[in-house]
Order: structure tokens, then C-alpha cells, then sequence
């Protein structure tokens, strides 16, 4: 658009600037037959002025008069060559001016010949007079004929400035209402824009409740659940206490009765041998009755080690609601120094494992020593526990840190662990593999709900037959503020 | 010594009360043994009706976990009475909580025991308890 009326307003510039060309070229045509007139007269008084003095001096004048006369009528031909009515007019003035040049000429002569009546005569006689008044004429014409353009041209030219100027007014005028738009688009656009900061400011407040009041929740569902499995698991040892002390006590009321009933086959058959006070009645006992011993003593003896797996169980799910309410006390560890303690501890295992330890360089966290320490010692046992029977162990414990985090990966070349049960042996309670080792699938489960409080990840790279590699990514400095107000 | 120590039990439990007493019995104590089964009973037998106990040597064996209330408050209730205040009180419970038990020898309990799930732990503990009844001297609660 700007563009549109600026290219227009050059063009309009340069039309007008080209219209007063040609109202100075009309100027200066008429000026050019105003010279040529002058040069005619200067010529025509000259010439009379020689006829009158003889003097050379006129003479003179009059041929460079005359000589002008030539050039001007040349470039007043040229000057009007654009105009075709000039050009005819101009014709028509060659021949009065030529006809006076030639009685100029020959009255000149008279005079050279010293007869200067003669060329007076011929200045008399010549239709000097008819030739000047035709000449006029043609001189008249043309000036009305320039006076025709000139009005013409400056006609046009103010017509062209003045739609010049129009043009620029407008464009101003444009130029302004256009700005007054985009004034009138920025205001509101950057209204807007503060509108959409005030809401969203809003929105962030919000979520920010929205996400405390969650983190509320389930702090709070946290805390339920915690507290339910203390309860649960408190309470269900109560009744254990009852099945494990009544089982005993019939265990008890077992001997009692089958040595009584030894004594009383013995006392049936021969002389009591002697007072059994012993537990282990059995040797005692023959045929039938040994038999409904042994079937006594076993059914015991499943119901005692089911309640001790129990009271395993129970124990493990206290500990670890115990585990989940401790606050952590961040402190600087050095963790190769931890884990050679804690290398230490195991090195009877290892020596009977045939498996060595390697501690390569580990980073220092600030974290909380004690659950570090359990979560090593698990790693470090299992790897121990689970080694290929027959194959020396070679376990790897490496460190390195990354972005504010510090991962730790304990490396074993034992039996590994199928990927189907990568996830599982995370679970509570739950193993995998060969069922070989005593345990209750509590480890893992308790690991990486350590680590989690402790705000890292932990996952498991293995393959069955080719060794395991857990790591465990821990943030360098672990803060107090999260996850330790659920206690 | 003019009259023998009466243990006053508060279990709420009867199979718990059952194991205990056999157990007390075995270890050659014969005391008389005052079992509840909820610590209503049991503070009314304490505290009400009049000091029924002044010049009673009482002996208390608590549960912690007791339907009606917690045994924390019949501690402190004892221990706070200014006749029963000298009985020994054996907290016998379930739990096995560090900070239970930080609290209830705070309160003035004398022995803290947990109860193990493994019977012979249980019995050997009840009988050492047994024991424990026989060689300490209970005073008389304050006339």
C-alpha cells in the first residue's frame, strides 16, 4: 500500500518535473524568436546604417546580424522540431526571411559599389515592408501558437502537481489511519497478552494448590497405609502367639500321652522298665502306637514351621513399615569406604563362595548411612547367595555420577535372573528362580523401597546364566525436604 | 508379708492369659492370680470402690493392647495412684516398638516384656518372670 502511493507520488513528481520542462522549453522557444527577431532588426538597422555612413563598421555588424539571423532560424527549427504546426511556421518564415536577407544583401552591394542612392532605392523599392509585415505574421503565429502550448503545458503541469499533491495528502492521511490501526491492534493484542499472564499466573497458583493438596493425599493414603500393616501385622502375631504356645503345649501333652501308653503296654506285658522322663518317647513305643507318634510329631512339626514362616513374614512387613516411618539423617559417606565394611562382614561367605569383591572408585553422597548401608549389604549378599555353584564369584561393585545423580552398579557373574522375572523379584515375598536359598523374597522389595525414599530409581540388567547387574541411581545430595514428613 | 502378693493380670487375650498362667504356675509360683480381660474391670478392681488395696501387695502383669483401652493408661494411672504407685508393674505385649517401650519404662514400668511367637522364648521368659516374683519384695500399698 505504502509502497503503492509512494511509487505513484515519484511518478507524479517526476511527470510534473517533466511538464515544467517543456513550459521552459516553450519559454525558450519564444525567447529564441524573439532573438531571431532582434538578430533580423540588427541586421535590417545595420544595413540601413551602412547605406547611410558607408562606414565598414556596419558592415560588419551586419553580416555577423546576419550569420545570427542563419543560426537562429537553425536552432529555432530545431528547438520546435516536436511540434508539426511550428515546423510549418517556421517554413513559412524562411521565405520573408531569406527574401530580406537578399534585399540586405543587395542594397550592401550597392553600397560596396559606392552607390549608396542605388541601395537605398533598393531598400525603398524592396517590399521591405510586405516581407516584415508577412514575417510578423508568421512570427504572431507562432508566439500564439506557443502561447497555445505554454498555456497548455502549464495547464498541465498544475494539473499534475496538483495530483501530486493529492496524492501525497491522501497517502499522509493513510499512512496515519494505518498507524492508528496498528496502535489500536498492539494495544489490544498486548491487552490480551496480559490478560492470558494474569490467567495463567491464576492457573499456577492453582495447580500449585492442586498439587500440594494431592501430595496431601497421598501423604496421607501413605500414612493409612503404613499404619494399617503396622496395625494388621501387630495384630495378627496376637493369635500367632496363641497357635504357636497351644501347639507346644500339645506337643507336651503328646509325650505325656504316648509315654503313658508305653508305660501301660509295658506294665500290660512285663515289668515297667524304668520311669520314661524324657521327651522322645518313641523307642518306647511298637508298631501301631510308634506310628500314631511319628503322625503326631509331623502334624505338629508342619503347623510350628508354618507359624515360624509366618512370624517370619509378619516380622519382615513390621520392619518395613518400621523402615518406612524412620526419618532419614543425611550425612556425608564415603561409600567405598562403607562397602569395604561391609565387604568385611561377608568374607567368610566369600571365602566359602570362592568369590572376590571388587571395590572400584565410588563417588561420596549425602544421604542417609544407615539405609545406604542396607541397600549395599542386601546387593552384596545376594550376589553372594546366588552364585553358580561350581564357578568362583567375581563380584563388581563401580560408581560414577551424572548430572546431580550417582549411579552405583553391583555386577556379578552368578546364575542371573530370567528378564520374565525382572519385575517380580522387586515384589514382596516374591523369588525367582532355582528355590535353593533360604529367604523370604523381602530383600529386593526392601531395597528399592529404600532407594525410592531416597529419592533414586533402581532397575536390573540380566540374563539367565550370565551374571546380574542391578544399579542403583541416587541424587548426590539428598535434600531433608522430600519424602521424610510421613513420619 | 503379712498377705502374699496377689499379680493382678489384665489380658485380654484368654489363650494369652491361658499360656501365661501355666507358665507362672510351672516356674513353682503360687500366688493367687486376679485375671481381666478388659481394663475397665481392671481400673474399677484398682481404683474403685473405695482403697480396697491399702495394705495389698499387688503385682501387675499388663497387656498394652486391650480392647476397651490402652494398658499406657492403666501404667499411668498406677503409677500415678499414690497406694498402688510401689507395685511393680510387668508389661507383657505383643509389640515389640522401641519407642513403646522407651515410654512405658519412662511411665515407671518395671519389666518390659515382648511376647515371642517362638514357645519356648515365651515360656523361658515367663518362667524367668516366675522367678523374678519369687526372690523380689513387693511392699504393701500405703495405708
Amino acid at each position: 500500500m505504502l509502497v503503492a502511493i509512494s511509487t505513484t507520488s515519484v511518478v507524479l513528481v517526476n511527470q510534473s518535473r517533466k511538464d515544467n520542462g517543456r513550459v521552459v522549453h516553450t519559454v525558450e522557444v519564444e525567447n529564441q524568436m524573439n532573438a531571431l527577431l532582434l538578430e533580423l532588426r540588427r541586421a535590417e538597422s545595420a544595413t540601413r546604417g551602412f547605406l547611410l555612413t558607408s562606414e565598414p563598421r556596419f558592415r560588419a555588424e551586419y553580416e555577423t546580424a546576419a550569420a545570427a539571423v542563419v543560426a537562429d532560424v537553425d536552432k529555432l527549427r530545431s528547438l520546435i522540431g516536436d511540434n508539426p504546426v511550428q515546423i510549418e511556421n517556421v517554413k513559412r518564415l524562411q521565405q520573408p526571411i531569406e527574401g530580406l536577407l537578399g534585399e540586405f544583401a543587395r542594397s550592401i552591394d550597392f553600397a560596396n559599389r559606392h552607390d549608396a542612392p542605388g541601395g537605398v532605392e533598393v531598400m525603398r523599392e524592396a517590399d521591405t515592408h510586405n516581407l516584415a509585415q508577412r514575417m510578423n505574421d508568421v512570427v504572431e503565429n507562432m508566439r500564439a501558437e506557443e502561447d497555445r502550448s505554454l498555456a497548455q503545458r502549464t495547464r498541465t503541469a498544475d494539473g499534475t502537481q496538483q495530483l501530486a499533491s493529492v496524492v501525497t495528502v491522501a497517502g499522509s492521511g493513510l499512512v496515519i489511519v494505518l498507524a492508528a490501526i496498528s496502535i489500536w491492534l498492539v494495544r489490544r493484542s498486548s491487552r490480551a497478552r496480559d490478560d492470558a499472564e494474569s490467567r495463567m499466573r491464576d492457573n499456577n497458583l492453582n495447580l500449585e494448590t492442586m498439587v500440594d493438596e494431592r501430595t496431601a493425599d497421598l501423604r496421607e493414603a501413605n500414612d493409612e497405609i503404613q499404619r494399617f500393616a503396622y496395625i494388621v501385622s501387630h495384630d495378627l502375631r496376637s493369635p500367632l502367639v496363641n497357635i504357636m504356645g497351644f501347639t507346644s503345649e500339645l506337643e507336651q501333652l503328646r509325650g505325656d500321652i504316648f509315654r503313658r501308653i508305653a508305660t501301660l503296654d509295658r506294665a500290660g506285658a512285663e515289668a515297667p522298665l524304668m520311669p520314661a522322663d524324657g521327651d522322645d518317647v518313641e523307642p518306647l513305643l511298637g508298631g501301631e502306637d510308634g506310628q500314631l507318634s511319628q503322625d503326631f510329631a509331623e502334624a505338629l512339626g508342619f503347623i510350628k514351621s508354618s507359624i515360624a514362616k509366618m512370624d517370619r513374614l509378619i516380622s519382615a512387613i513390621l520392619n518395613l513399615t518400621r523402615e518406612g516411618r524412620r526419618r532419614f539423617e543425611p550425612v556425608k559417606i564415603d561409600i567405598r569406604e562403607l562397602i569395604a565394611g561391609i565387604v568385611a562382614t561377608v568374607a567368610h561367605q566369600a571365602a566359602e563362595a570362592k568369590a572376590e569383591i571388587h571395590i572400584e572408585p565410588l563417588p561420596s553422597i549425602v544421604s542417609d548411612r544407615l539405609a545406604i548401608e542396607q541397600i549395599f549389604s542386601n546387593l552384596i549378599d545376594n550376589a553372594l547367595k546366588y552364585l553358580k555353584p561350581g564357578v568362583p564369584g567375581d563380584i563388581r561393585v563401580r560408581g560414577r555420577t551424572k548430572l546431580g545423580f550417582a549411579i552405583f552398579e553391583i555386577a556379578d557373574n552368578g546364575r542371573g535372573i530370567d528378564p520374565r522375572d525382572h519385575q517380580r523379584i522387586f515384589d514382596l515375598f516374591r523369588r525367582a528362580g532355582t528355590q535353593d536359598k533360604p529367604g523370604e523374597g523381602i530383600g529386593l522389595a526392601y531395597v528399592r523401597a529404600l532407594v525410592r525414599r531416597l529419592g533414586g530409581t533402581m532397575s536390573v540388567t540380566s540374563e539367565l546364566n550370565r551374571g546380574s547387574t542391578f544399579t542403583i541411581t541416587l541424587p548426590l545430595v539428598w535434600a531433608t525436604t522430600n519424602r521424610n514428613g510421613d513420619s | 508379708m503379712s498377705k502374699p502378693v496377689t499379680i493382678v493380670m489384665i489380658e485380654d487375650d484368654e489363650g494369652h492369659a491361658r499360656l501365661i498362667e501355666r507358665n507362672i504356675r510351672r516356674s513353682g509360683v503360687n500366688n493367687d492370680i486376679v485375671p481381666f480381660t478388659n481394663g475397665t474391670e481392671a481400673v474399677n478392681y484398682l481404683f474403685g470402690a473405695g482403697s480396697r488395696h491399702k495394705g495389698d501387695a499387688l503385682l501387675i502383669l499388663l497387656d498394652l493392647n486391650l480392647p476397651d483401652m490402652t494398658g499406657i493408661d492403666i501404667l499411668r494411672r498406677v503409677k500415678e495412684d499414690r497406694h498402688l504407685k510401689c507395685a511393680p508393674v510387668v508389661v507383657l505385649t505383643t509389640t515389640d516398638d522401641s519407642q513403646e517401650i522407651k515410654r512405658c519404662y519412662e511411665l515407671g514400668c518395671n519389666v518390659y516384656i515382648t511376647k515371642p511367637v517362638n514357645y519356648e522364648s515365651f515360656a523361658n521368659a515367663i518362667r524367668q518372670l516366675g522367678l523374678f516374683f519369687s526372690v523380689i519384695q513387693v511392699p504393701h500399698a500405703a495405708p
